[in-house]
């Protein structure tokens, strides 16, 4: 009792000369608690001091703004855990719930609308800064050795994202994200050879159906974002332990480097509050709106798209076909590899053309394909897309007869 | 495991089976097995039609050959096997009283809840007085619509009596010209129907509950309705409807034979619906233009293509509603209300009770108003949203940035002047 009551007044009279001492006491206060509670992190390093080390950082002077790319992806992040969270507490993941569920997101709950909004946007957006994030460490040669780990933590968590997106995409339940997902896993069952297993996995049933809706809500909220909490540990971890890369060229600058508190935290707030009002602003000006309700039996009149990788894979599949999707995506997988065959200290990016190409070929593709997805976008579906895709086989190893195709056609 | 792996361990348990157990025979749901009876002589040549037997009820309730064809059935060879009271292959006027000795027997058929009426229905038909009064051999018997041998219950979707197949089953004759034409009938009647209210609910909706053939002619009893019967038998479903009817000026007429029923503005087969906007033309059929009745029939008109354009409206602003992201289940309901209305008005329509009319149309119309309205504040509420919402959140964004900046330079100030 004695020991806890001389603990308490040691800790009150620390924190008491830190309020005196520093302006940052409210924030030691809250480590020196958990301290309180919880004894030290190890003998030797008590956690405020832990705390205090981890504030004390300080950032080499070359870290600018672009470097703020990966800290916006992990705020959209952050903004979509958070939206993902709140519209899990009313989203209902069955067929006959789904949509309804949704309409009462929309209409029924207080700022509900919003929530949903901002959750679709910062899903857009992402995407886009993870792609930038990831060029800007392209061009910067930052993947280099020491920092392959880092990239490729960074690849899997593009690839995690992307997940996140293709599976909460048919949540809603209407008849876009219906057809879009059929269409998308159509595309999937023309990959070569692995292509109709996978499908068949995926989905559940012969068409998008209850059993996919679930499959993707348990991926969608329980499999990725553990996923994502353990690759972003593990890339925030190494990257404090590899440090910022040097610039490209010359040293690193001389001099102490910039502080993490308060500088570079104010820095990073400023970047954070812009971030929030472009997603808010985006949600509100640009609602994604509600579809008619999911029918299996019958198509809409046009196909339209809200989310950046359904576009690609559709715009891939419409004009390259099953196999230069696959080939596409080996380019994908072959850049993340890259840290493999990349790994000379030029860090000039003209004196690497075949990387800089092999990039500049997957960036300038991705943009591409997805414009073009946005201009398939409106298109109307194509009749095939009726077809379920019949188990193990691609599509493409079956085409209908001409005369079948063209009795859909004017059936239609 | 997969269907495909399933289907082999299937197909080898059958394998297997087959032989082992002689001669297996399966009913249609597969719940009562024959055992195999080698003793039994008739399949010993007869083989082919046991397998077409055993699919059917009567296999099922123990019924054999011998029970209709007569013969020694502990014989398995020829003649002795035709020997006794052996009837072989009856003919068409012999199968009637065949099927009735059982059928139409009360105590037999207690046990299975069938009435016992067919053979004597079948009597006062057009098809029992031309095969047993004119030993008409083109009308039918009781195995040309139930099958001699694969007799199914009705229920079965296999069968000949299904009511998704009843139609084609009539039209196996009703269709033939050649045999028609004897008794100058149409052979139009199957595809009429096809297209029509009935046949659509029937074979595209599967609604079980709309009339095949049988609906409106009887089964066993089959006959045209007369002119003056029609409008009952459209009214054993269209029940309001027929009140509303009876209730107006057209019942008289109709029970007088004036006008056919209901057929003196729909038809028969393709059960064609009047359009709202042919109303007045249909009415003009029979009453002059210019006439008391025919202004009645304009009113109606008017009044009713009004009722069906709010109706319209009323659907669209219920989808404007949902694709805004508002819960519309307070819509729909008002929805449904405004779709009784209007369904009432195709019945009051039957007996030109036009206050009535006006007062139905005049409920679409207010609560089609009522939701188009929904459907615009739903719309706006949106543009309210985004002004409410940006100016505070880019002041604050703003403010923020600009404190921060402040107290960023500040601090670089502090620290330079240190």
């Amino acid at each position: 009792m004695a020991r806890v009551w001389r603990a308490t007044r040691e800790w009150l009279s620390q924190f008491w000369a830190d309020v005196k001492a520093s302006t940052d006491a409210g924030l030691l206060a809250v480590p020196r608690f958990l301290g309180l509670l919880y004894g030290s992190i190890d003998t030797h390093l008590p956690i405020d001091q832990a705390w205090r080390k981890a504030l004390a950082h300080r950032l080499p002077p070359h870290v600018g703004w672009r470097h703020a790319l990966g800290g916006i992806a992990y705020l959209l992040f952050i903004l979509l855990v958070v939206s993902g969270v709140l519209l899990a507490v009313h989203y209902r993941p069955s067929v006959s719930e789904a949509y309804p569920s949704v309409q009462h997101i929309v209409s029924g709950i207080t700022l509900g609308w919003l929530m949903r909004d901002v959750h679709v946007w910062a899903a857009n957006l992402v995407v886009i800064a993870t792609l930038a994030h990831m060029a800007r460490v392209f061009i910067d040669a930052a993947h280099k050795p020491p920092r392959e780990t880092t990239w490729l933590a960074g690849i899997l968590l593009f690839f995690v994202v992307l997940a996140f997106g293709a599976t909460g995409y048919l949540l809603p339940w209407d008849q876009w994200a219906y057809w879009a997902v059929t269409e998308a896993l159509n595309v999937l069952a023309g990959v070569p050879l692995i292509g109709g297993s996978l499908t068949n996995l995926v989905r559940g049933d012969p068409i998008v159906s209850g059993a996919t809706l679930s499959r993707f809500f348990a991926v969608h909220v329980i499999v990725l974002p553990w996923a994502a909490f353990a690759l972003l540990m593990f890339h925030f971890t190494v990257i404090r332990r590899h440090g910022v890369a040097a610039p490209k060229h010359g040293p690193v600058p001389a001099g102490p480097g910039r502080r993490f508190f308060p500088n570079h935290l104010l820095r990073s707030f400023m970047v954070a509050v812009l971030v929030c009002a472009v997603v808010l602003s985006a949600a509100v000006l640009w609602p994604r709106p509600l579809g008619d309700p999911a029918d299996p039996a019958r198509l809409p009149e046009a196909m339209r798209s809200t989310w950046i990788a359904v576009d690609v894979s559709r715009a891939l599949a419409h004009y390259v076909g099953p196999w230069g999707f696959a080939a596409f995506s080996l380019l994908g997988l072959g850049l993340a590899l890259m840290p493999l065959f990349d790994r000379g200290p030029e860090r000039q990016l003209r004196r690497r053309p075949v990387v800089a190409a092999l990039g500049a070929l997957f960036f300038v593709g991705f943009l591409a394909a997805w414009l073009a997805g946005r201009q398939l976008g409106s298109a109307p579906p194509r009749p095939e897309l009726r077809r379920p895709v019949p188990a193990g086989a691609p599509p493409s190893e079956a085409p209908p007869p001409a005369d079948t195709a063209a009795a859909q056609d004017s059936a239609r | 495991m997969s269907r495909a792996a399933l289907l082999a361990v299937l197909v080898a348990c059958a394998a297997a089976a087959v032989p082992a157990s002689g001669a297996v025979a399966q009913s249609a749901g597969g719940r009562v097995t024959i055992p195999p009876d080698t003793s039994y002589g008739c399949v010993a040549c007869h083989a082919d039609m046991r397998s077409a037997f055993v699919m059917g009820v009567h296999a099922e309730r123990g019924i054999k050959c011998h029970d209709c064809h007569g013969g020694d059935p502990a014989a398995t060879v020829l003649p002795a096997g035709h020997r006794g009271r052996f009837v072989g292959k009856p003919d068409k006027v012999a199968i009637v009283a065949l099927c009735g000795s059982c059928h139409s027997d009360p105590n037999r058929m207690r046990q299975y809840g069938l009435h016992t009426g067919q053979a004597a229905e079948f009597r006062t038909s057009r098809h029992g007085r031309l095969l047993l009064g004119n030993r008409d051999f083109n009308a039918p018997t009781c195995t040309d619509c139930h099958d001699a041998h694969t007799i199914l219950r009705p229920d079965d979707a296999r069968s000949n009596t299904h009511p998704t197949n009843i139609p084609a089953t009539c039209a196996r004759c009703h269709e033939d010209a050649a045999m028609m034409g004897k008794y100058r009938l149409p052979t139009d009647q199957f595809a009429r129907f096809r297209r029509s209210a009935h046949g659509i609910a029937l074979f595209d909706e599967q609604n079980f509950a709309s009339p095949s053939c049988v609906g409106c002619h009887g089964t066993h009893s089959a006959l045209p309705p007369t002119v003056t019967e029609i409008a009952n038998v459209c009214g054993r479903c269209h029940v309001l409807v027929s009140q509303s009817f009876d209730a107006g000026p057209h019942a008289q007429a109709a029970r007088d034979g004036k006008i056919a029923g209901c057929l003196g503005c729909h038809s028969n087969h393709d059960t064609e619906r009047v359009p709202a906007e042919r109303i007045a033309a249909t009415c003009a059929k029979c009453h002059a233009p210019g006439t008391r009745a025919h202004t009645l029939g304009v009113d109606i008109q008017r009044d009713v293509v009004q009722a069906t354009l709010d109706l319209r409206a009323a659907e669209e602003a219920v989808a404007r509603l949902t694709r805004a992201g508002r819960q519309s289940g307070d819509a729909q309901f008002r929805y449904r209300t405004a779709l009784t209305a209007y369904l009432e008005i195709a019945q009051v329509q039957h007996d030109l009770d036009v206050a009535r009319l006006e007062e139905l149309t005049r409920r679409v119309r207010s609560i089609s108003r009522d939701l188009i309205g929904m459907a615009d504040v739903a719309e706006e509420h949106r543009w309210e949203h985004q002004l409410l919402t940006l100016v505070p959140v880019w002041f604050l964004a703003l403010a923020s940035v600009a404190l921060a900046l402040l107290t960023l330079r500040g601090i670089e100030r502090k620290k330079a002047g240190s």
